[in-house]
């Protein structure tokens, strides 16, 4: 009678799950710019800072319940933004970046801490969009573990061919590297193809 | 410079442990193993390697191949694959990882492997 009893409560007042859509890649792919573009168009406000120099997101970055629309249906998540994940980091890259000794060797602790804590996040995620560069050689191991990671836990991904705005892009190449997933070209910095995005999100999500 | 370059089967790979893979990674040297690691333990070597980071040792470069070209192969042969997988406990292929400031970059095509020093 009582486990009849929690059952019922316990379905009555479930809270719905909330999904995590988890933005992964290698470093300086423009997550945090895509991230701050999803955010923008859905909530009117940036999720990070953006950087040219690497590993400019150290921590996860989470924005609760953005909620897309499309047809007259809406759709809601917690989007995570990652750290980028990297097998090298050297303080002297800072350093040749401009930044001066100490700072350096700071980021570079909290840079390999941000790389941990992004692969310990990949359990917590309902999908993830692993954003790529499409103007850099998709063939590496950071992406290939990346993607090698998702499907061993079952989780869905789409890869995001990023930077389609520049001349150098090369998104065929990307899909060619990767045939067995879906991939869409987008550019977070301009709004290139973002609304193609968030129709393959709903898509995915529903 | 001096290159140290380790060659492990999997299997002592698998005896001895990650601290024994980390330490030789410490150590300079650039180890070669005989199967194609799962990305797991790739996974957990990245991790790993990055808690070790510091001014002498700047991480890792990795890569992995397989002997075999799934995305070519047909649903049998797959299945006939890991099958053999299973029986002999291992991915056929091999892994090479090497400190970060010894290789400087490891570049892949589906195919093979080059080693930048």
């Amino acid at each position: 009678m009582m486990s009849w009893l929690t059952r019922l409560f316990g379905s009555l007042f479930k809270r719905q799950k909330e999904i995590k859509l988890g933005l992964y890649g290698p470093v300086n792919s423009g997550k945090t710019t895509l991230a701050n573009r999803i955010c923008m168009d859905w909530l009117g406000e940036e999720l990070g800072t953006v950087s040219s120099i690497p590993h400019e997101t150290r921590e996860i970055q989470m924005k609760e319940k953005v909620t897309i629309k499309n047809k007259g249906k809406s759709l809601t998540f917690n989007l995570v933004d990652t750290p980028g994940i990297a097998t090298k980091i050297d303080f002297e890259d800072f350093v040749k970046a401009g930044m001066n000794k100490v700072e350096s060797k700071k980021r570079a602790k909290e840079a390999t801490k941000g790389v941990i804590e992004s692969i310990k996040w990949l359990d917590n995620m309902d999908m993830v969009l692993v954003v790529l560069d499409s103007t850099a050689d998709p063939i590496n191991q950071v992406n290939i573990t990346i993607l090698g990671n998702l499907d061993a836990r079952k989780i869905p991904l789409l890869i995001v061919g990023n930077k389609t705005d520049l001349k150098s892009a090369n998104l065929d190449r990307v899909k060619s590297a990767f045939p067995s997933y879906s991939t869409i070209g987008v550019s977070a910095k301009s709004g290139k193809n973002v609304d193609g995005l968030y129709k393959e999100l709903f898509n995915a999500l529903k | 410079m001096n290159v140290k370059f380790k060659l492990l089967a999997y299997e002592k790979f698998k005896k001895d442990g990650f601290d024994a893979l980390i330490n030789d990674l410490r150590d300079s040297k650039i180890v070669m193993i005989d199967a194609k690691l799962t990305p797991e333990q790739e996974a957990y070597i990245i991790e790993q390697t990055m808690k070790q980071v510091s001014e002498k040792f700047a991480g890792i470069e990795l890569a992995s191949l397989s002997v075999l070209n799934e995305a070519e192969m047909g649903g049998f042969d797959k299945l006939k694959n890991a099958l053999f997988e299973t029986i002999i406990g291992k991915k056929r292929g091999f892994t090479i990882i090497g400190p970060a400031k010894v290789v400087h970059k490891i570049k892949k095509n589906p195919e093979e492997l080059m080693v930048f020093m």
